[in-house]
């Protein structure tokens, strides 16, 4: 297996993912890392975050992190290879007042990542632009609405159902604009 | 009213004062509450690592507030505002009282 330090973003969450799973703790990805992973590099996070789906012990989750080389720094752990930090917060997994629709599965060599879905994911990072206001958090919806299939209709009910139909609208077009290039991109590539 | 509940009396009032004021930080919720320092700071960080509030650095202060991305916000809300209506006429009146608008700097209080 490659080291950690040689490890893609996606086999670091899914190596860290899978000593969390052996210790029985099931977490989902989810935050920016999910755009580097869907939008295919287009944005780099360093930052792994976890949310597992029920209550894990801290002393846990340590000894699962330790076994991955990982060390608690605060409220995070480092790892002496790599610049990425892991982040396992507080369950549920949600994205406004809802809780995820969709945890998907993917396969590295690495592990199994289990990792919200790019429709999720979009609504997460409008959560962050809704909520405080950070328009770099927007940018990266769009940049995994142009990268991979987003249902639209989803994240504008989300919105609505989150007080924040004013706010979609302001993103609506650079939305539609992102799906467009996709897929006028999958038609060409396909 | 909630003690039983949230587990920590000083949960329970750093809940109910950012309730009430929106938002605050340690030393001045503890002096309000009638509580220490410490087991202030303790029971907000406790909160912010369960993703119920979310702090900021505003200069040297580390300012808190209920984090809008909490998934059980609104159900929390509307059950400190019930246990707020049963709180001694005189906490409560401190509590939402409080003076909120700004004041010049140099005025006298």
């Amino acid at each position: 297996m490659k080291t950690v330090r040689d490890m893609t973003v996606g086999e670091l969450a899914a190596f860290v993912a899978d000593r969390l799973a052996n210790r029985g703790i099931r977490a989902v990805l989810s935050g920016g890392t999910c755009v580097t992973i869907y939008a295919e590099g287009a944005y780099v996070s360093e930052d792994l975050d976890f949310v597992p789906e029920t209550y894990a012990k801290p002393a846990d989750v340590a000894a699962a992190l330790a076994e991955a080389g990982f060390v608690r720094d605060g409220r995070i752990f480092r790892h002496p290879e790599c610049s990425t930090v892991v982040d396992v917060r507080s369950p549920p997994p949600a994205v406004g007042r809802e809780p995820i629709k969709e945890v998907r599965e993917l396969r590295f060599p690495t592990g199994v990542l289990r990792i919200i879905s790019p429709t999720d994911c979009v609504k997460d990072r409008l959560a962050n632009y809704y909520y405080f206001g950070d328009r770099a958090c927007a940018e990266q919806a769009c940049l995994v609405a142009a990268a991979t299939e987003v249902d639209l209709s989803e994240v504008e009910r989300w919105s609505l159902q989150e007080g924040q139909g004013a706010l979609f609208e302001e993103v609506r077009r650079r939305l539609l604009d992102a799906d467009g290039r996709r897929r006028r991109k999958s038609d060409t590539d396909g | 009213m909630l003690e039983p509940l949230l587990g920590s009396r000083d949960a329970e009032k750093a809940l109910i004062y950012l309730h009430c004021m929106d938002e605050g930080y340690a030393r001045e919720m503890a002096r309000s509450l009638g509580s220490t320092f410490s087991a202030m700071q303790r029971q907000l960080e406790r909160l912010e690592v369960a993703g119920v509030i979310y702090g900021r650095l505003v200069g040297r202060t580390r300012l808190y507030r209920f984090n809008p991305r909490y998934p059980f916000l609104a159900e929390l809300k509307a059950l400190l505002a019930k246990a707020l209506t049963f709180y001694p006429e005189g906490e409560r009146q401190v509590l939402l009282m409080s003076r909120r608008r700004p004041r010049m700097a140099g005025k006298p209080l």
